[in-house]
């Protein structure tokens, strides 16, 4: 008997008797889900269309495992969410579309978030009624996130927050954000750190959109005009946003690519159809990069589903990610000349979007020059 | 799965220092590994019967490992012991069409020679004619001089097959391993290098071209490290064509990383002043073996593309490797 025809039958401990259950009930996939999988090439479509599928995912429990009982979930391990994602991209939903943050900030709110608080924002995420966003990067400060300038000034039972951020992901359909501001002195660099949960509907935020070259507006700048703050919204201790943020930076790195890439797989799967001989080997070659994610990533769910992250070993993975994406979209780009004239229908426009995102990726969440200097720095100890 | 990663770890430090203080024979007597090698389905002692292979290539060693561990899945068919039989490698040579190759000295030893269709034959090795290639990277290589049509088979066809398909798979798998070890070898004397040797008043690995060169090689080893290794934990529950997936990654980033730091390491990594050569070289003779990075690269986008399912696939969650 193989793995797979082991019987199912507890979910909770087995991933698999998990995943085979989810599975089971996708037989009969509720409209929701249908509608998810459609090319939609505007994204308010598709954070809409992903926000209905994922409450119907939420009422039926299924999204609810992997996380703890406490922060509304129904216990379990990354694992679970691994599975989850797995089996919607195999069931030809097109990516993580704004719930990218359960795998990226979620864990470490629920790590170290205020737990009331949690308990009520992570079942809002899940059920798509209420979004997050990612707020640290700044104009002045983007690989080098110690610089920021972004202050928080301690009065009246709270903060008061002034500043800029920038590339802040999906700020224009998020409830919340997680804000990286300044609460030491200008010199504390890292040290004088920390992680505030704001509401964005809070007077004096103001959201700008960003339109990207790829046609979506998922990035935004956000402005923050003495924003208060109730110091029951700090995430971790005060002047402790730096071990947030890394604590973010390792999902973002060492584990968000095994979800990122099972879509990555279904992409390369879904466009079979225009393959032929002459793009075999480069077919073959995405395979062996897919592979390298699978298996790096893979050891980043256990690491941390066993609670020891994988720490700088995370650049490797996150490498090895941007180049999958990269041999993934060159192969669709090599056998589609419509990607490269531009777009003449949704399923083009769509594809043509994925094409020009796997070109940034290797700036997104810690460019790639940053990897290779940790690596070069911490792994290869060199000079 | 981390006290795994520390069993690794420690086998292959023993088994590294075994080969770097003596011969491939005698390291691998050291280790008790024949003995080890009947045990190929404990996947306790697995990572131990592997290390041999990861050393073999960072210490440029020979030894008879890759042919008997590719015979073994072939000895229940027989009465041999492990250790005894030596599988030979069939490769297809442009001008010369197909070869057969063992890697390593058969000296005492049986060779089998198995041929997809007519089954296996067992014959020893004193009775053929063998001659020895002259393959850089102290890698000692001899071909069969024998028409292996005439010779009657020892294992039926039937039973072979089964063989073939586990030995195959086996194989692949410890050559990748092989591979990493000379590739990491290559990228240790390029990281060294270029903390010692300066240039403009510093070291060259204070620059970041270097730098960067250096952390791309590093990660084309991780990836292969990971794939190899997480290749040997599934065991039998490895997806079909897995075993394509590491070697072809082997040869592709192997080579990948030899090139790498022969350009850090300049002019001297080109001379033979420097093991660069030899690990690089080793590399490219393991690449021709069981399968090209090209070839395989082929044959994987093609059954993907004929069949639709992919390697990747059941995928590492869904298996029993947690």
């Amino acid at each position: 008997m193989s793995a797979l025809e082991k019987v199912a039958t507890d979910p909770l401990h087995d991933v698999r008797a998990y995943a085979a259950g989810f599975e089971h009930w996708l037989a009969a996939p509720p409209d929701s889900l249908r509608a998810a999988t459609a090319p939609l090439p505007n994204y308010a479509d598709r954070v809409s269309a992903m926000a209905a599928m994922m409450r119907d995912l939420h009422d039926a429990g299924w999204s609810r495992y992997g996380w703890p009982e406490e922060s509304g979930g129904l216990g379990g391990t990354i694992l679970h969410r691994g599975a989850f994602w797995e089996t919607l991209s195999r069931h030809h939903v097109p990516g993580m579309a704004l719930f990218e943050h359960l795998e990226i900030l979620a864990p470490a709110l629920v790590a170290m978030g205020p737990p009331d608080f949690v308990s009520q924002a992570l079942p809002a995420l899940l059920s798509g009624q209420e979004l997050w966003a990612q707020g640290f990067s700044e104009p002045d400060a983007g690989s080098d996130l110690a610089s920021l300038r972004t202050v928080a000034v301690a009065g009246d039972g709270g903060f008061k927050i002034n500043g800029r951020k920038i590339w802040t992901s999906w700020a224009r359909y998020a409830t919340w954000c997680l804000v990286l501001a300044r609460t030491g002195t200008p010199e504390s660099r890292h040290r004088g750190l920390t992680a505030f949960i704001v509401d964005l509907r809070s007077p004096g935020v103001e959201v700008r959109a960003i339109e990207q070259a790829n046609g979506t507006d998922e990035l935004a700048e956000v402005t923050f005009d003495d924003v208060h703050v109730s110091d029951a919204r700090i995430v971790g201790h005060l002047d402790g946003g730096w071990k947030v943020a890394m604590h973010i930076l390792s999902h973002e790195r060492g584990t968000f690519a095994w979800f990122r890439h099972c879509f990555l797989y279904q992409q390369l799967t879904d466009g079979l159809e225009h393959g032929g001989a002459d793009s075999d080997a480069q077919l073959g070659d995405a395979l062996l990069d897919l592979a390298a994610v699978t298996t790096t990533s893979h050891a980043g769910l256990h690491a941390h589903a066993a609670d020891d992250p994988l720490g700088p070993k995370a650049a490797f993975t996150k490498l090895l990610l941007c180049e999958a994406e990269r041999s993934v979209n060159s192969w669709r780009y090599d056998l589609d000349a419509d990607l490269a004239i531009g777009v003449q229908d949704d399923e083009t426009a769509m594809r043509r979007q994925e094409y020009l995102f796997s070109r940034i990726v290797t700036v997104y969440g810690g460019s790639q020059q940053m990897q290779l200097e940790t690596i070069a720095k911490q792994t290869l100890r060199l000079p | 799965m981390t006290a795994d990663l520390h069993a690794e770890a420690e086998f292959l430090d023993v088994a590294r220092t075994a080969f770097a203080s003596s011969d491939g024979e005698e390291a691998l007597r050291s280790l008790g590994w024949w003995e080890l090698l009947a045990h190929l389905d404990d996947p306790e002692l697995r990572p131990a019967i592997y290390a041999v292979f990861r050393a073999q290539g960072s210490e440029l060693g020979s030894s008879a490992a890759l042919g008997g561990l590719l015979a073994q899945p072939y000895l229940e068919h027989t009465d041999r012991v492990a250790g005894s039989v030596m599988s030979a490698i069939r490769r297809r040579s442009k001008t010369r069409g197909v070869v057969w190759v063992v890697v390593g000295d058969p000296a005492d030893r049986e060779l089998l020679i198995d041929r997809p269709g007519a089954g296996a034959t067992i014959v020893a090795a004193a009775d053929v004619s063998l001659r020895r290639i002259d393959v850089p990277g102290r890698l000692p290589l001899h071909e069969i001089q024998i028409d292996v049509d005439v010779l009657p088979s020892t294992i039926d066809e039937a039973c072979a097959a089964t063989a073939r398909e586990r030995s195959l798979a086996i194989g692949r798998i410890a050559i990748s391993l092989e591979i990493l070890g000379a590739a990491e070898k290559a990228l240790e004397l390029a990281v060294d290098y270029a903390g010692q040797r300066e240039q403009f008043g510093q070291a060259i690995g204070e620059f970041q071209a270097v730098r960067h060169l250096l952390a791309w090689a590093q990660t084309d080893c991780v990836a292969l490290d990971s794939t190899a290794l997480h290749a040997l934990r599934l065991g039998d529950d490895l997806p079909v064509g897995f075993d394509a997936v590491v070697k072809a990654l082997a040869g592709r980033n192997g080579r990948r990383a030899c090139e790498r730091s022969l350009q850090v390491l300049g002019g001297i990594g080109f001379t033979t002043e420097l093991d660069h050569h030899h690990l690089h070289s080793r590399v490219l003779a393991l690449d021709g073996l069981l399968g090209t990075a090209a070839s395989l690269s082929r044959e994987l986008g093609l059954s993907l593309r004929t069949g639709g399912r992919h390697p990747g696939f059941p995928s590492a969650l869904l298996l029993a490797d947690g």
